[in-house]
């Protein structure tokens, strides 16, 4: 197909053209990464595909459908979409808040017969739409810094603490960080930026002593001194730590992982992945991944900086900020630099929400690259 | 797609912002990920020999299992320290979740007692992580088994099947062999930086005490330790037997002692303070060691309660001390074969030489008397010996002085310690003008000379040098060694003859051991009646020695010592006593000391002659010297078949090979 093809009048909008215009190297790295994650499934089991490492691949295939799909979803739907979907994930939310499942000692849940919700991560994609609709409308001064900017705040605010009252406070932070990268990414002003963190910083302390459940308070606690009680709250870090150093430079061999395989390490299946594949395959096989994600993100970024639309960068680059923080939360805490907090790598990760709506961002990703030359003419966002 | 200017200026400069916060973005993500890099780096690279090490810690479980402690054994074979199956409780600290439930649960299945259940909570706070605890121990078989019904029910409690050390004889041989018991802090701090890690195991009992002690290492044996990979729970997964360490047993260790003396001499000091060293002459083996009262070191396996350990420690007759190598002594006369060797050897007396003994002699500014009130009249050497006349040995000593003493003293083993495997030994004291010089700055009065010829004043012993001093009397020849420690793990250690020979003159020594003989055989000798063994042929050579703790004044002499029978127990004479037998073949030597028994030839010479008795019956030479017919005369192919005749049926094997002439008749 050449250039002069597709200036015709209506040919972007053919669906053979809009599939070919599927950045597919980020398609096979998210494979590479999901095929990857259902490998040390694989080993985890005992070597079995059950109990997760074929569900892992069934949903990846689905959810990979489902990108494919969105990626063909026509740029301004997502733009008229934005405040919608973001609207279902608030009340979702606060449904959550009145009649949420308890589980794992945290309401996140919201069973809605059928399917069992976590709304936090509806609330990912809509926070990102949102924010990213919003700023399609605003100028670039007042991005920068002006009283409108009360309204982003606001859409990261609500969600943010609703999500912390659950409580869950990894992904409240991560619906925190990823509110702040795409205003950042807005352009709001570094000094703001650096102010924040500053605040953020000072505020630590106080919270975690005052406000934070006694359960989040022993795990930051614990992070800082992990060897004060190995084989209590510090047990997972060092376990963990165990597992990545163990494993050397080439691991342990495939199926050969004492940590995991004797259930020495957590959670192994979803937060604590990343270290099944390092205890196995080493530090080559970590840093391989480690290249695979930031490869991913690197692609990502790329295809959000080359879109004409301010919405469609916005949103490409938020999601995709979401997803470098899931990577950077859940490398640290694998490897005792962060306090465990709830947060999956993803991909690698067993759990079928956390796939969705990662793939749901790159279906947005990829409906950016697909419609990257379509124009949202109006802030307001009507369909053309 | 027309659209107002202002609208493209504003989109560009948002998106020439976009753009630049998307490299910042990009590079922090990059950033961030190469920091995780660099954190796996860290942890996978250069810490990886530390994780290593902790993960097959987690992955791998090595369950130490202490080996069989090496038996202790008498020269025949008889066990004197074994050890019994113990059944007990163990409770894994790491699995217990609620300690005060667990234990609660299980004093319904077996007694533990409120005060037991206290001190294990104590326990429990002192011991490492990792090291099982004993609840109890010594259980009865049901009680054993009624727990490991219910060990299920119970996570972390297991029972199991130990060794604990048992000893046969209870005291007999406590001294020598000593004891076994808990680690103490002390002991884990003596075995340095990487202390065995059987040390730690709760039912490992370290040596304490005389061979125990010395011979730790040895009876240890090396721990045998089953690697097991087991999971987080502690469940095991798998047995790996490849890296199994086997247990290696503790080594036999056999000692020279003959129980059958040795449980004689404990009969026969009964509940007397005292020791009695029985020593064989031709290999320098300790065929007895016993100090009395001695204790149940059974109790001390156990561990002694509070008030048991300070009933024997603060008994009068002194339990814990062994008085065979701690306990130091005035010999009295039985060092008075020491002052005729020297006077012998010095050429300044001659034996036939007679002094008149009038009871009393005065000397410096007093009068030094002799046990016989009246004395003995005219005493050569060998009279004096016989009748242990003081006045003679005081003359004597007199005349050629304490160095001379000293030296023939110290070759005859006083004043020194013997290499017999254990501790304890104390090396007492021979007194000469260098000492007096050295030690009080003083010069040597002459007066000292006196007492020190009868075995008193500054000079002490202990049982096993007198022993040692009256088998080279015997032996006549060499200077022997005691030996304790007959073999370790099948390995012989160096007999006691291979020592230097005496540097004094046979007749000399014929002459001091003739005066010995008469002692115990001359009708008039001071152990006539106490030395008659009863044995036919066989007969004792001995010295009888009473030595005197307390001054006695003038005016108690004017009206008749005191008997010993009339003194405070503290109070009374040590009564001495060394033999050696069969006189005309030496081939036991002993010495026997009872702590304030009252009169050498009353008290002490008696009880050697038992213990004695003992010793000689149980040699095949001395038996068949007994029970043989009378010797026939020598008639060449005769005489090997009377010989065999005689001979008893099993002779121990360290029983000298016959004589050169006998094997030679043997031989066609």
């Amino acid at each position: 197909m050449t250039a002069g093809g597709l200036t015709r009048p209506g040919e972007r909008n053919r669906l053979v053209v809009k599939f070919s215009e599927i950045d597919w190297t980020l398609a096979l790295l998210v494979c590479l990464i999901a095929g990857m994650g259902s490998i040390m499934l694989y080993s985890i089991a005992g070597l079995s595909w059950q109990p997760w490492a074929a569900n892992h691949l069934v949903r990846f295939g689905l959810c990979f459908a489902l990108m494919v799909v969105l990626a063909m979803v026509d740029l301004r739907v997502w733009f008229v979409s934005a405040y919608p979907v973001y609207a279902i994930g608030l009340i979702l939310l606060l449904a959550v808040e009145v009649m949420g499942d308890v589980s794992l000692g945290a309401q996140r849940w919201l069973n809605l017969g059928f399917v069992r919700l976590q709304p936090s991560e509806i609330m990912k994609i809509g926070l990102v739409l949102a924010l990213a609709r919003f700023y399609h409308g605003l100028p670039a001064d007042e991005a920068r810094f002006s009283w409108r900017l009360f309204v982003p705040v606001a859409l990261i605010g609500v969600p943010t603490l609703l999500v912390a009252h659950q409580p869950d406070l990894g992904t409240a932070v991560l619906l925190a960080a990823t509110g702040l990268s795409v205003m950042m990414l807005a352009g709001l002003s570094l000094r703001v930026v650096g102010a924040l963190a500053l605040s953020a910083l000072a505020a630590i302390p106080p919270v975690v002593m005052f406000v934070l459940h006694d359960y989040q308070r022993n795990r930051i606690l614990t992070f800082l001194n992990p060897e004060a009680d190995p084989s209590g709250s510090g047990y997972h870090i060092m376990q963990s730590k165990i597992a990545l150093g163990s494993g050397g430079l080439l691991g342990k061999g495939f199926g050969l992982g004492s940590q995991s395989q004797l259930d020495f390490l957590p959670e192994k299946h979803t937060d604590f992945i990343f270290a099944t594949l390092a205890e196995e395959f080493g530090f080559v096989g970590c840093v391989s991944v480690l290249a695979l994600y930031l490869a991913t993100i690197t692609i990502a970024l790329r295809i959000a900086s080359i879109s004409h639309s301010h919405f469609g960068r916005l949103g490409a680059a938020g999601v995709t900020a979401t997803f470098a923080l899931y990577v950077l939360i859940n490398g640290a805490m694998v490897m005792g630099l962060a306090p465990v907090v709830g947060v999956p790598m993803p991909m690698l990760s067993f759990g079928g929400t956390v796939m969705l709506t990662v793939m749901i961002g790159f279906g947005l990703v990829q409906a950016v690259r697909v419609h990257r030359y379509s124009e949202i003419t109006s802030g307001r966002g009507t369909l053309v | 797609m027309s659209e107002p200017s202002f609208f493209f200026s504003e989109v560009n400069e948002r998106q020439g912002v976009f753009n630049r916060r998307v490299f910042l973005m990009g590079g922090l993500a990059g950033g961030g990920i190469l920091a995780l890099g660099g954190r796996l780096a860290q942890l996978q690279l250069l810490e990886f020999d530390r994780y290593k090490v902790m993960s097959t810690a987690n992955q791998f479980n090595f369950r130490i299992s202490p080996p069989p402690r090496g038996l202790i054994l008498d020269r025949f074979g008889v066990v004197l320290a074994a050890n019994r199956p113990n059944f007990r409780v163990l409770m894994m600290r790491d699995e217990v979740s609620d300690v005060g439930a667990t234990l609660e649960s299980l004093s319904q299945l077996i007694p533990i007692t409120p005060e037991r259940r206290q001190q294990l909570v104590k326990e429990l706070a002192h011991t490492p992580r990792l090291v099982p605890i004993e609840v109890a121990e010594d259980l009865t078989w049901e009680e054993f088994s009624r727990i490991n019904v219910r060990a299920p029910e119970l996570p972390g409690i297991t029972a199991d099947m130990a060794e604990a050390r048992v000893y046969p004889y209870g005291g007999a041989f406590a001294h020598v062999i000593g004891y076994v018991a808990k680690v103490s802090d002390r002991d884990l701090l003596a075995a340095g930086k990487s202390p065995d890690p059987v040390l730690h195991h709760p039912g490992f009992r370290i040596g304490k005490q005389g061979v125990e002690k010395a011979l730790d290492l040895a009876l240890r044996g090396k721990a045998g330790a089953s690697k097991t990979e087991v999971d987080a729970q502690g469940r095991v997964i798998r047995k790996d037997p490849a890296g199994d360490v086997q247990a290696v047993p503790g080594k036999t260790v056999v000692l020279s002692l003959d129980a059958d003396v040795q449980n004689r001499a404990l009969e026969v000091l009964g509940a007397e303070s005292g020791a009695c060293v029985v020593m064989d002459i031709r290999t320098g083996d300790l065929i007895c060691m016993a100090s009395t009262p001695s204790f149940d070191a059974n109790r001390f396996v156990k561990g002694l309660t509070g008030p048991e350990y300070r009933a024997l420690a603060d008994y009068e007759r002194r339990p814990l001390l062994d008085k065979a190598l701690s306990g130091t002594y005035p010999p009295g006369s039985t060092f008075k074969p020491m002052t005729a060797l020297a006077a012998l050897e010095s050429g300044m007396i001659d034996p036939e030489e007679r002094i008149n003994c009038t009871g009393q002699m005065w000397f410096g500014n007093r009068f030094f008397h002799c046990w016989k009130r009246g004395g003995h009249g005219s005493q050569n050497m060998h009279d004096a010996i016989k009748n242990s006349c003081d006045i003679y040995f005081y003359q004597t000593a007199v005349k050629i002085g304490p160095d001379r003493i000293a030296e023939v003293a110290k070759a005859f083993g006083l004043g020194q310690t013997f290499d017999i495997g254990i501790s304890g030994q104390k090396p007492g004291l021979v007194p000469s003008t260098r000492w007096k010089r050295e030690r009080y700055n003083q010069p040597w009065y002459p007066g000292e000379s006196l007492s020190f010829g009868i075995g008193q004043g500054a000079l002490s012993a202990n049982a096993l040098q007198l022993a040692v001093m009256a088998a080279r009397l015997a032996n006549g020849k060499k200077a022997l060694n005691p030996r304790l420690i007959k073999s370790i793990g099948g390995v012989e250690t160096p007999r006691g003859d291979a020592a230097p020979n005496l540097p004094f003159q046979t007749r000399h020594l014929d002459l001091v051991r003739a005066g010995m003989a008469a002692v115990a055989n001359d009708v008039t000798g001071t152990a006539y009646r106490a030395s008659q063994l009863g044995l036919g042929p066989v007969l004792m050579a001995g010295k009888t020695g009473t030595a005197q703790v307390r001054v006695i004044s003038a005016a108690e002499r004017a009206g008749g010592v005191r008997s010993n029978d009339s003194l405070p127990w503290r109070l009374r004479d040590h009564a001495l006593f060394i033999a050696f037998a069969p006189y005309d073949d030496p081939k036991y030597a002993m010495s026997v000391i009872v702590q304030h028994g009252g009169g050498g030839a009353a008290v002490a010479a008696p009880k050697g002659r038992e213990i004695m008795r003992v010793a000689l019956l149980k040699d095949a030479d001395v038996r068949a010297r007994i029970t043989s017919p009378m010797p026939l005369p020598v008639v060449e192919p005769i005489a090997p078949g009377a010989e065999q005749e005689g001979e008893a049926p099993s002779p121990p094997s360290d029983v000298i090979p016959p004589p050169l002439s006998l094997q030679g008749v043997v031989r066609p």
